[in-house]
């Protein structure tokens, strides 16, 4: 059922031939999978708890109060206590913990000093604990993943607001597209920061996390669609000024089916070479609001949070700065890399060489 | 001859007075103050199985005057009447029948097949859209129409990139006849070709008028390439049509000072004969601002004072078969 025209497979086949690219698009798949599974890999509940001949998989079920385990309180169970209880009594039952048994929201003060942990194995904190003694590696491996899939949201709905009214304009045209691009030119100097300042300040934060998210979302994306018009804009007066939509509408085909059948698909392949970056530049926008403290709401974990408390403490705490920074570092460059290398492979001039 | 229809009485197309005006937008306000007049007060009418060939430079608005008769542009004025419809204002929905009865052959056969569809997908859709058939039937008519253009089974799964130039073209013609039509309108179809391929396409085009009783509204400025395959040809200049008449009778005694200068610039394959050409001086004059009286008047060798202000109508005259648009032929 899905055969890919030949051009297409072409390109895939060039994508895959830079291996730079192609090993990082695996890298970053793989990374996106695994987070996922995440709690399996990073936070507080136990992977298998081996209770009294019964095993019990907490990751995914409902919590477990204390009691369920032996315990003596009714709230959800500290499994790194449970344990060590299960240890020290030696009756056969046992925990199975993530490899890294924290989550990015507990605290792990000892004493009640909050005050960023070095890393350290023994103590399981890999990379240390950030200034309210929270594990950064949980933080870190959250940040990502929320960092990752907000800019993959993002980038989906800014693609499918710019293309289908670029494709709007160029197609209809006339006072439509008269009309529209003078409106995108005056949205488009409304500045986004200030935007973003202002409806932060007017929403309550009463609101919850998922929904302050999803504002945020909303107001990036609803400054961010114009510059996709352009592009989309321009080629659909390309494609539809070409003779293949002439001899489509000779053939009495419907105007539906001559922009989703002929028009997009020749117009889109132009726009695909730009989908990394518009990742690499929703990451990077997230990451600054966050440092500037109106992006994702607390206590949410995120990379630019990590990177303000970082630079805050640059002294005293370098391993904080040095985590968010590097993961950072990691991420841009791996959708960076990808991004060179679908330009590359949909460039026509197949052996350019810039300099 | 077609059992299933009967011939209707009169031509199978009929076009009167046709103009097609594009607004010329201009200014802050983009308000239409002038108009490019590519086709302006154009008759003519093709009969049943009939070629008639349409010649002229380019700008001079034959292009537009056969997508004007394939609906692809609205007419400001005039009327295209086909097998006894008007058709001239129909729109959307309503166009859709018509379309099966008249289909079109693009000049250039890389641009006119959309290249992320298989040949298969492209001979396909014709019948698709206008809901010809099932499955079944559509597939064998596709390998029929392949075969009919002298393409091989096979290529239904190729991809347009992957054939020569002719063979793309022989796809466009392939498309043009799926639905059957009554009329194809042929816009320059051989002028992206080589000319050995010319002559392949041009025969092949021969042949499948004869076999199906197709009439083609023959796009070119060719003159050769027209001689070969019209009955009948109208010269076209300025968005107007200043001769017209049988192609034998153009080609032996041309009348209009126009076709006389192009019938002259037919290169003659014989190196003895002195070529004695008429050339003509200076562009096409833009159809935004056409010169008064005869559109041809800056141009013609024999102006006079009368073509500079009064236009010439197209008029049958005494010395010669054909009908000509021009004051100083009789």
């Amino acid at each position: 059922m899905f055969s890919l025209n030949p051009q297409t497979r072409r390109m895939l086949r060039r994508f895959r031939a830079i291996r730079r690219g192609y090993v990082s698009f695996l890298i970053l798949s793989a990374l996106l999978i695994v987070s996922l599974i995440g709690e399996l890999l990073v936070g507080s509940r136990a992977i298998i708890v081996s209770y009294q001949g019964q095993w019990h998989f907490p990751t995914y079920t409902a919590f477990h109060p204390g009691t369920d385990f032996g315990l003596d309180y009714s709230f959800e169970t500290n499994y790194r206590e449970l344990r060590d209880v299960f240890r020290a009594a030696n009756e056969g039952d046992w925990v199975l913990m993530p490899p890294v048994p924290y989550n990015p929201f507990e605290s792990h003060a000892s004493g009640d000093v909050y005050k960023p942990e070095p890393p350290s194995l023994a103590s399981r904190h890999y990379l240390g604990t950030d200034t309210t003694s929270r594990d950064i590696l949980a933080r870190l491996f959250y940040g990502t993943r929320i960092a990752l899939f907000f800019s993959l949201a993002f980038m989906a709905s800014v693609y499918l607001i710019g293309i289908a009214v670029g494709c709007a304009m160029g197609y209809f045209g006339g006072v439509f597209d008269l009309l529209f691009q003078r409106f995108i030119e005056i949205w488009s100097n409304v500045p986004f920061l200030y935007m973003v300042i202002i409806v932060f300040s007017v929403i309550p934060s009463t609101f919850s996390v998922p929904v302050r998210i999803f504002v945020l979302l909303a107001v990036m994306v609803l400054f961010s669609w114009t510059s996709m018009t352009y592009y989309m804009r321009t080629e659909t007066y390309k494609e539809k000024a070409k003779d293949y939509t002439a001899a489509a509408r000779v053939i009495g085909a419907s105007t539906g089916r001559i922009i989703f059948r002929h028009i997009l698909p020749n117009a889109i392949s132009t726009l695909v070479t730009f989908m990394p970056f518009t990742v690499v530049a929703a990451i990077a926008a997230i990451t600054a609001l966050d440092f500037l403290g109106f992006g994702l709401p607390p206590p949410t974990p995120s990379l630019g949070e990590l990177l303000r408390q970082g630079t805050a403490t640059l002294r005293t705490a370098p391993w904080i700065v040095g985590a968010a920074f590097g993961t950072l570092v990691l991420l841009l460059t791996l959708v960076a890399f990808i991004g060179e290398a679908i330009r590359e492979s949909f460039d026509p001039k197949k052996f350019t060489v810039y300099q | 001859m077609n059992v299933e229809t009967p011939e209707p009485a009169g031509p199978l197309l009929e076009v009167a007075d046709l103009s097609m005006h594009f607004p010329v937008r201009e200014g802050v306000l983009r308000r239409a103050r002038r108009f490019n007049r590519a086709v302006d007060g154009v008759s003519f009418a093709i009969a049943s199985g009939e070629t008639l060939g349409l010649v002229g430079e380019s700008g001079c608005g034959k292009s537009t005057l056969g997508r004007c008769v394939a609906r692809l542009h609205a007419p400001t004025d005039g009327s295209i009447n086909f097998q006894g419809e008007e058709i001239t204002r129909l729109r959307g929905g309503r166009l859709r029948p018509l379309r099966r009865h008249i289909q079109m052959v693009f000049q250039d056969p890389m641009e006119s097949l959309n290249a992320r569809h298989n040949v298969g997908d492209i001979l396909r859709e014709p019948l698709v859209v206008q809901r010809v058939g099932d499955r079944a039937s559509r597939e064998l008519r596709v390998r029929e129409l392949l075969d009919i253009v002298g393409l091989p089974a096979r290529s239904a799964q190729r991809y347009p990139f992957e054939f020569s130039g002719g063979q793309r073209q022989r796809i466009g013609i392939a498309r043009a006849i799926a639905l059957k039509p009554r009329l194809v309108i042929c816009d320059e179809p051989v002028s992206a070709l080589d000319v050995s391929i010319q002559s392949q396409i041009l025969n092949l085009l021969n042949d499948l008028q004869r076999e199906f009783r197709l009439s083609y509204l023959f796009i070119a400025h060719d003159l050769a390439v027209v001689k070969h395959t019209s009955d009948r040809i109208a010269v076209m200049y300025l968005g107007k049509i200043v001769e017209t008449g049988d192609g034998e009778s153009i080609y032996r005694a041309p009348r209009h000072p126009y076709t006389k200068s192009l019938i002259s610039a037919i290169p003659v394959p014989d190196p003895h004969q002195r070529a004695r050409r008429e050339v003509l001086w200076g562009d096409v004059p833009s159809p935004i601002d056409p010169p008064s009286g005869c559109a041809f008047h800056p141009r013609c060798p024999m102006a006079t004072a009368r073509c500079r202000v009064e236009t010439p109508a197209l008029r049958a005259v005494r010395s010669a078969p054909q009908r000509v648009a021009c004051h100083l032929v009789d």
